[in-house]
């Protein structure tokens, strides 16, 4: 019998609290990109935004504009950007607003 | 939200033309390693019984009297939950198939992102639709420098 099932007769509480543990694997997840914000050029984002089949990053002016809720975590923007973008690691992202969903990323001009 | 569903919430879960990996992941969430029903939720094979609809696929416009029909018979209150890119907006645009984004179709209360979202993520997108945990997204910059950081 399920341990939850009899600790639940016993204390009245039929449910148990969310996360327990933080499971080691999630580190191997595919997750949306994170940007290196010094190396991110005009020339990288085109780059980056043509590669992309979902979308998810688009060029406005000076800004990079990732949708997290279109971005499938393919990682082909990881494969082609020599090391500007790496996988973020965050995979828990649902969110009451679409728009929270959006991040505006600052382009550099000069390479540092 | 906890009062209004007494600590137990049923899911109804509809297909909009979904690839069916955002389904694979919801069924996982049945499984004993994420085990969802010790958290209080249930899957339900009615719309009737049900307080959350989970909503996979690009929202396709043959299915849109199945859907409002599905949302009218839940019972209120009832959540809207949008599962995946697809019905998100971001692999299918809009086009004479589908609307591309469920937001056209149905209230959408909760936004669940990733291709197919992994059910840890399911997990916080459910809790987060009963405001049992909070969003993680807002604190997220998704840029490593903080001087490259936009204003938001």
């Amino acid at each position: 019998m399920a341990v939850w099932f009899l600790r639940g007769l016993r204390r009245g509480v039929i449910t148990t609290r969310y996360p327990k543990a933080i499971d080691s694997w999630t580190a191997s997840l595919p997750t949306p990109p994170a940007f290196d914000a010094r190396r991110l050029t005009p020339a990288v984002a085109d780059r980056l935004v043509d590669v992309c089949p979902s979308g998810a990053l688009i060029r406005d002016y000076e800004w990079l504009v990732l949708d997290l809720g279109a971005c499938t975590a393919c990682g082909r923007c990881i494969a082609v950007s020599r090391g500007v973008a790496r996988s973020s690691g965050a995979f828990e992202l649902s969110t009451t607003e679409r728009g929270r969903l959006i991040k505006r990323i600052r382009l550099r001009d000069d390479v540092r | 939200m906890q009062s209004l569903f007494g600590r137990s919430l049923h899911i109804r879960t509809i297909d909009t033309g979904s690839c069916a990996v955002c389904e694979s992941e919801i069924r996982l969430l049945a499984a004993p390693h994420y085990d969802l029903h010790r958290l209080g939720f249930f899957f339900t094979p009615s719309p009737r019984h049900a307080d959350l609809l989970l909503v996979t696929g690009p929202a396709v416009r043959a299915f849109d009297q199945a859907v409002k029909k599905t949302y009218l018979a839940m019972p209120e209150p009832k959540i809207v939950v949008a599962v995946g890119a697809c019905p998100l907006g971001g692999v299918y645009s809009e086009d004479a198939f589908v609307h591309g984004s469920l937001e056209e179709v149905l209230p959408v209360d909760v936004f669940i992102p990733g291709c197919p979202p992994s059910p840890l993520a399911l997990l916080q997108g459910l809790l987060v639709a009963v405001g049992r945990l909070a969003e993680k997204v807002d604190a997220l910059s998704f840029v490593d420098d903080e001087a490259g950081t936009g204003e938001w």
